[in-house]
């Protein structure tokens, strides 16, 4: 068991340009049960086939790396060794961090609780508006990282009655350290959730959503060309893993950042919402969010917080029943509301939950069924 | 010859050829006796003698300078940082030759950049031990990018980002490019301006669409682009097929050094020698085989240089 007293504050590194990009909250690393080190461990990796010449094929994301001996796939954290496929990131997470479970966001996930979040180097995307490129686009040498394992993790989040979250980066590259920290959060009775960009193929997906509890997919656009384009992803692979994850009975929740003159066309968002509704239901929470210039994309102003209520509308129009703004504290569209008697269930300002009257799933107005996990 | 019939034979001992106006020179030195057979070191050895004649003769020619020592100091001044870019992550066998760079640094010391202001580096300290590379008593430093670090700022290009390895942004005033000439599943082929993946630290975001355009917007970064003053490929054994990494079969003798200054240039005649290397196997050419270097082109265009064979001087040189 890993106590309060065993972590202390830290603020350099990875860990700095985290808070810097994702909050200024906590940054926390084991003492104890963690050390730093300066050149990763390999760790055999799943998901791979082996090809002739000691090549070897990656099967984690759509991309398929064919991979070289001695050389790595697109997302820099796997690694192909004398024709074994290592992983250079099981248990060596390079941010720990403690946030409000709205920061994910997800916002009917047990309202009010705490993610004991981390992330490791590496991501199969490269978004140009990425927050924490610092880590995302960085390489297991190029970030402090710590040694944690499965246990580690889930001990610090019960010290703290958080859940986990695999989270900042892109968790779909450090799938076999997060399907095993899930397991054993499961033994241990923590829940264990995800943040995503859902850029994966649906066999690992799967065994992942196993030991889940909830997910939030990073819909990043919706057409093709915007993922090409600033992604260096594709946006149907996407699609299939939504519906792997409603398939699956994972709480999910989708967050879609809009970017000035990128992905926040009418059109755009129109055909999104039907997407959603139709594949995936009318119940999935979807968060318009607003973009904050980073990374290759600080030339491009903030949203207008009048583009991410009137995506809320078209949400809202085109059937959805949950449609949140984000990242624009006490901009309206924070609160969640019964979709029966319409009155607010769930009342927020940014990442505070302030008052809820959900009872054991339902409405405390009116007895309806609000989706979503609870208790 | 194939490719190269075109070029002009001259021997080493004749007058230094005039640099033509227009046209960047590139210079194809072959020498039988540069890798000798032996059972061992993936199967050769290069001998260092043969390689120093041949690096004599390519800098003359190259240079239009009398000698060797002169021709360095028409590249680099004396008490220069020179970084000596090498291609080390195939490891030995598919690796610049560590006998090569020795020759190179014993020069260096003889133009007044001492062994001390050398660093060799590539992307990992682990690649340069497995090559062969290791820092000398008297000699180069031997630097990965993994100890130096990159730069906490980032260089923006058209479609990338990258941070770039300290050694080149602090530690070195001017590099020698020394890459391998190899064939590379995705790249089509690998040699100059691909060995600039090893200056920044994400070249793994890089290999989407044969690698084009990034090769040549790295290569274009002016941080990259104004330390490259010389590029001494090493086209003695390359992998033909299969590549970038080692596979013995697919290693193929060629006993050429090609040299530079323009390094869209040198790999354009690079890929001459492959595709004769592999057109000698009956393999397909890479354009056949949908894997023809595209980024040469792209390089040529953002103006690096030249990727048109029939605007480049090519000398061919045996000794």
């Amino acid at each position: 068991m890993v106590s309060r007293r065993d972590f202390f504050l830290t603020c350099g590194g990875a860990g700095c340009a985290l808070a810097a990009g994702v909050s200024a909250g906590t940054i926390l690393v084991p003492a104890k049960r963690a050390f730093a080190a300066s050149s990763p461990r390999a760790y055999p990796a799943r998901f791979w086939k082996k090809l002739p010449n000691k090549r070897i094929e990656c099967g984690l994301c759509p991309k398929h790396c064919k991979v070289e001996d001695r050389e790595r796939g697109f997302c820099g954290v796997r690694e192909n060794r004398d024709g074994e496929y290592m992983t250079l990131v099981w248990g060596q997470p390079c941010a720990v961090h403690l946030d409000p479970i709205e920061k994910k966001p997800l916002f009917h996930f047990l309202p009010g609780s705490r993610a004991f979040s981390i992330a490791t180097a590496g991501c199969n995307l490269e978004c140009k508006c990425c927050q924490n490129w610092d880590i995302s686009q960085s390489k297991p040498e190029d970030v402090d990282f710590h040694f944690m394992s499965p246990e580690d993790v889930v001990a610090g989040a019960k010290e703290y009655d958080a859940c986990v979250t695999f989270t900042y980066s892109e968790p779909i590259v450090f799938l076999e350290y997060a399907i095993d920290t899930a397991k054993a959060a499961r033994k241990a009775g923590v829940r264990a959730t995800m943040v995503t960009g859902g850029s994966g193929e649906a066999e690992p997906m799967r065994e992942a959503l196993k030991y889940l509890d909830a997910v939030k997919v990073d819909l990043k656009g919706f057409t093709e060309d915007y993922y090409q384009r600033m992604c260096k992803g594709k946006l149907d692979p996407v699609l299939k893993t939504l519906e792997v994850i409603l398939a699956s009975g994972v709480w999910l929740e989708l967050v879609h950042l809009c970017i000035p003159g990128q992905n926040d066309s009418e059109a755009e968002i129109l055909a999104m919402c039907r997407w959603v509704k139709a594949h995936l239901g009318a119940d999935v929470p979807v968060h318009f969010t607003r973009f904050h210039p980073e990374y290759q994309m600080k030339n491009v102003p903030p949203t207008p917080n009048a583009t991410l209520v009137r995506c809320r509308e078209i949400g809202l129009s085109e059937g959805l029943q949950f449609v949140y703004t984000g990242n624009v504290p006490g901009l309206a569209g924070e609160n969640t509301s019964c979709s029966k008697c319409g009155k607010v269930v769930v009342v927020r300002r940014g990442f505070e939950l302030l008052d809820m009257k959900i009872k054991g799933g339902r409405c405390g107005f009116c007895g309806n069924a609000i989706p979503g996990v609870w208790t | 010859m194939g490719a190269l019939a075109t070029m002009i034979a001259t021997k080493t001992d004749a007058a230094p050829v005039p640099l033509s106006a227009g046209k960047p020179r590139v210079v194809v030195v072959r020498s039988k006796k540069a890798l000798l057979k032996n059972g061992h070191n993936a199967g050769y050895d290069a001998d260092r003698g043969a390689l120093r004649a041949m690096v004599d003769a390519g800098l003359v020619a190259l240079s239009g300078q009398k000698d060797a020592t002169s021709a360095l100091a028409k590249y680099f001044r004396p008490g220069e940082r020179i970084g000596l870019k090498v291609n080390g992550l195939a490891g030995r066998g598919a690796a610049t030759h560590v006998e090569l760079v020795d020759v190179i640094s014993v020069m260096l010391g003889q133009a007044n950049i001492e062994g001390r202001q050398q660093i060799v580096f590539d992307r990992f300290a682990r690649d340069l031990k497995t090559s062969g590379f290791s820092s000398q008593p008297r000699g180069y430093r031997c630097m990965g990018n993994d100890e130096s670090g990159h730069e906490d700022a980032l260089v923006q290009m058209p479609s990338s980002a990258s941070r770039l390895t300290r050694v080149l942004t602090t530690l070195v005033d001017g590099v020698v490019n020394l890459p391998i000439l190899k064939q590379h599943m995705l790249a089509g082929m690998t040699g100059a301006l691909k060995n600039n993946f090893g200056c920044i630290h994400n070249p793994n975001k890089m290999h989407l669409d044969g690698c084009d355009p990034y090769i040549a917007e790295v290569n274009a970064v002016p941080e990259i682009r104004s330390k490259q003053r010389l590029v001494i490929m090493d086209a003695l054994r390359p992998v033909v097929d299969n590549g970038p990494a080692y596979q013995p079969g697919m290693a193929e003798v060629a006993n050429v050094l090609i040299f530079a200054t323009d390094l869209v240039a040198a790999d354009t005649i690079g890929l001459g020698i492959l595709e004769d290397l592999r057109a000698k196997r009956a393999l397909p050419t890479l354009t056949q085989a949908k894997m023809a270097p595209t980024y040469l082109a792209m390089a040529s265009k953002l103006g690096l240089g030249v990727s048109d064979r029939a605007h480049i001087d090519v000398l061919s040189i045996e000794v």
